[in-house]
């Protein structure tokens, strides 16, 4: 039929011809190896199928790892050159399932998403860190990056809480690597010790309230549960820190990744795309639903 | 502008049918929603707007990601390959045309794009129809629209009273005007009468209201609105231009399975509870915020437009007349000092 002949070539004047890849379909990638930090958390290096690094991560940066059959989920992961790891702490189905994989399993995998942590602006200052349990995982991307850059960076300053002194993740890479770290102050805290622990007792935001950080030419991240973000959000502006120094990255439901299916927006702003980091100032103009 | 005796209409299908996958308004057991054309046995219905918008055609309820095997060491995942035939999409009123186009900035217009909208999107015609008369819950001129004509369509159709106008927009349009003519089925005499404004029963000021409402996060409004919503979701279901969708997973068997995208809903508490427990919407007053933000202040915020085209579905069938238009008018009373 000519007419439809026609009516089509008109059609596929203005298609592109290159068949573009969907981007809610996973590449594949492998497991390399899965270490336990603590009794519910654990780290999965992640490479592709030829071995090598999948895409690269920048600090802050997110991917959606997932296991066919079982789910997909966003996880913020640190980019260590050959392999991309994340460090997934075991709350769900998809969570509980991932803590199952071994070495040379197949996983799905997309991105890089989100925006990253703002480098530019963190170089030449001091950074403190401010995290709670599984909330370093994010910000160990950047610790790696200030350690790499060291140079870059003014002093560095990690509090860091956790339920018990066994939940307390990344304990080998802090005691062996951080310590020996030039200028690089660490303050662990429970909120509940045992007879071995020799470090603070008691909340985050207490520990900051205490040990009251200056805020001069200080840039701080803060991640772990909302409660203690927020809690630490209120002690940080008692120490004098700008809503524009402050720095969060945050985590929402997601299922896209890309800004469509709807659900992990703060106002207007989508934690996938436009996040997960956050200046304090920017969270404050939208809204605390988070 | 072409004229088109209304009672030739049904060749006009036919040869439409013949260039591409038509869908029309029709009555379909029951109910009237935009339907495949499948000739004489089709109830074609022009009389008002469908209950169930076209949005379903461009982004349907539930459709396939890709499908996968795994087991046995090995892992494959087929993305699902959707060769359309070009979608020709007839009758599309103003308002559903609006959130087509609130739709295309969600999939089309960032980063990423969504390809199965696209194409379908792509590869669609849209034929619009002007409205003859106003619903009882029509609002779309409150809310920037012209009932009798909207300048994305390929087509425009004007309804006089023996006559439909036929206007091209675009290439694509100029195309099937020249396909009708050839057929003999368009003619240049015809009255174009000037169609009477619409009367509409419904009207709300929105001027201003994005603006409002940025600074309306916390007031006690929420809280009283909500409190009767029943979280049942219709609302956002018959929404020609809600866009939220939930990804999951469809198991065939232990080995094959298919990755799946349906509607989701702001409604509903699993929507943002995260894995561990944690709703950064736990309750109906955030949840019933939520909507109206996203329809008011957040999507214009982002693309300039509102997420509502006031085609008025879910004043239509909200079981308890939560009605945005009056959550405009009352955040348009409300004094705001949060």
């Amino acid at each position: 039929m000519p007419e439809v002949a026609a009516f089509s070539g008109q059609r596929l004047a203005g298609v592109d011809d290159v068949r573009r890849i969907n981007p809610l379909v996973p590449v594949q990638a492998q497991i390399t190896r899965a270490i336990t930090e603590t009794h519910d958390t654990k780290t999965l290096y992640v490479v592709g199928l030829d071995g090598k690094v999948p895409f690269s991560l920048n600090p802050g940066q997110v991917a959606m790892l997932s296991l066919l059959g079982v789910g997909e989920g966003m996880f913020s992961g640190v980019d260590a050159g050959d392999h991309l790891e994340f460090s997934i702490k075991k709350v769900g189905a998809l969570t509980g399932a991932l803590h199952e994989v071994e070495p040379g399993q197949i996983v799905g995998l997309r991105g890089p998403y989100g925006n990253g942590f703002p480098l530019e602006f963190c170089r030449g200052k001091n950074l403190l860190f401010v995290a709670g349990g599984i909330g370093l995982a994010p910000l160990r991307s950047l610790v790696r990056f200030c350690i790499k850059h060291r140079s870059d960076f003014g002093g560095i300053h990690l509090v860091y809480g956790a339920r018990t002194p066994g939940d307390l993740a990344f304990k080998g890479e802090i005691a062996g690597e951080w310590v020996a770290v030039e200028d690089f102050a660490i303050s662990l805290t429970v909120d509940q010790g045992d007879r071995d622990w020799q470090h603070h007792v008691g909340f985050v935001p207490n520990l900051l309230r205490e040990l009251k950080p200056a805020p001069d030419n200080t840039v701080c991240l803060v991640c772990g549960p909302p409660a203690m973000i927020k809690n630490s959000i209120v002690v940080l502006e008692e120490l004098g820190f700008a809503a524009e120094e402050v720095l969060t990255t945050l985590e929402m439901r997601m299922k896209c990744g890309i800004g469509q299916c709807g659900r992990c927006n703060i106002g207007s702003c989508y934690v996938c795309l436009d996040g997960p980091v956050f200046r304090l100032a920017d969270l404050k103009r939208y809204s605390s639903e988070y | 502008m072409m004229f088109l005796e209304k009672g030739d209409l049904h060749f006009v299908l036919d040869v439409l049918a013949g260039l591409g996958k038509l869908y029309v308004p029709a009555e379909s057991n029951g109910i009237t929603r935009f339907v495949p054309y499948g000739g004489e046995k089709t109830q074609v219905w022009l009389q008002t707007n469908t209950a169930i918008s076209p949005k379903e055609i461009l982004f349907p309820a539930t459709e396939t990601l890709y499908r996968y095997e795994t087991g046995r060491g090995k892992e494959t995942v087929k993305p699902v390959a959707d060769h359309h035939a070009p979608l020709i999409l007839f009758g599309i009123r103003s308002c559903d045309l609006q959130a087509i186009t609130c739709l295309d900035d969600v999939f089309l217009d960032g980063e990423f794009v969504d390809e199965l909208y696209r194409e379908r999107r792509e590869t669609a015609t849209i034929i619009a129809l002007s409205c003859a008369k106003a619903g009882p819950h029509c609002f779309c001129q409150s809310m920037g629209l012209d009932p009798l004509a909207h300048r994305q369509s390929d087509l425009q159709m004007y309804d006089y009273d023996q006559y439909y106008g036929l206007e091209a927009n675009s290439d694509r349009g100029r195309l099937l005007l020249e396909t009708l003519e050839k057929h003999d089925l368009l003619s240049v005499s015809g009255r174009e009468n000037p169609v009477p404004a619409l009367e509409f029963a419904l009207e709300v000021e929105t001027e201003g209201i994005t603006e409002k409402l940025t600074g309306m996060f916390e007031h006690p409004l929420w809280e009283e609105v909500a409190s009767k919503c029943l979280n049942c979701g219709i609302c956002t279901y018959l929404c020609p231009a809600c866009h939220c969708f939930d990804i999951s997973e469809k198991l065939d068997n232990a080995h094959c399975g298919s990755k799946i995208r349906c509607w989701d809903s702001c409604m509903f508490s699993g929507y943002t509870r995260m894995a561990g427990g944690h709703n950064p919407r736990p309750g109906k007053r955030e949840r019933v915020r939520e909507r109206f933000m996203h329809k008011l202040c957040y999507f214009p915020q982002r693309y300039g437009k509102y997420l509502c085209t006031g085609c008025g579905r879910c004043l239509a069938k909200c079981p308890v007349g939560l009605e945005i238009t009056k959550i405009m008018e009352l955040v348009k009373e409300v004094e705001n000092d949060a």
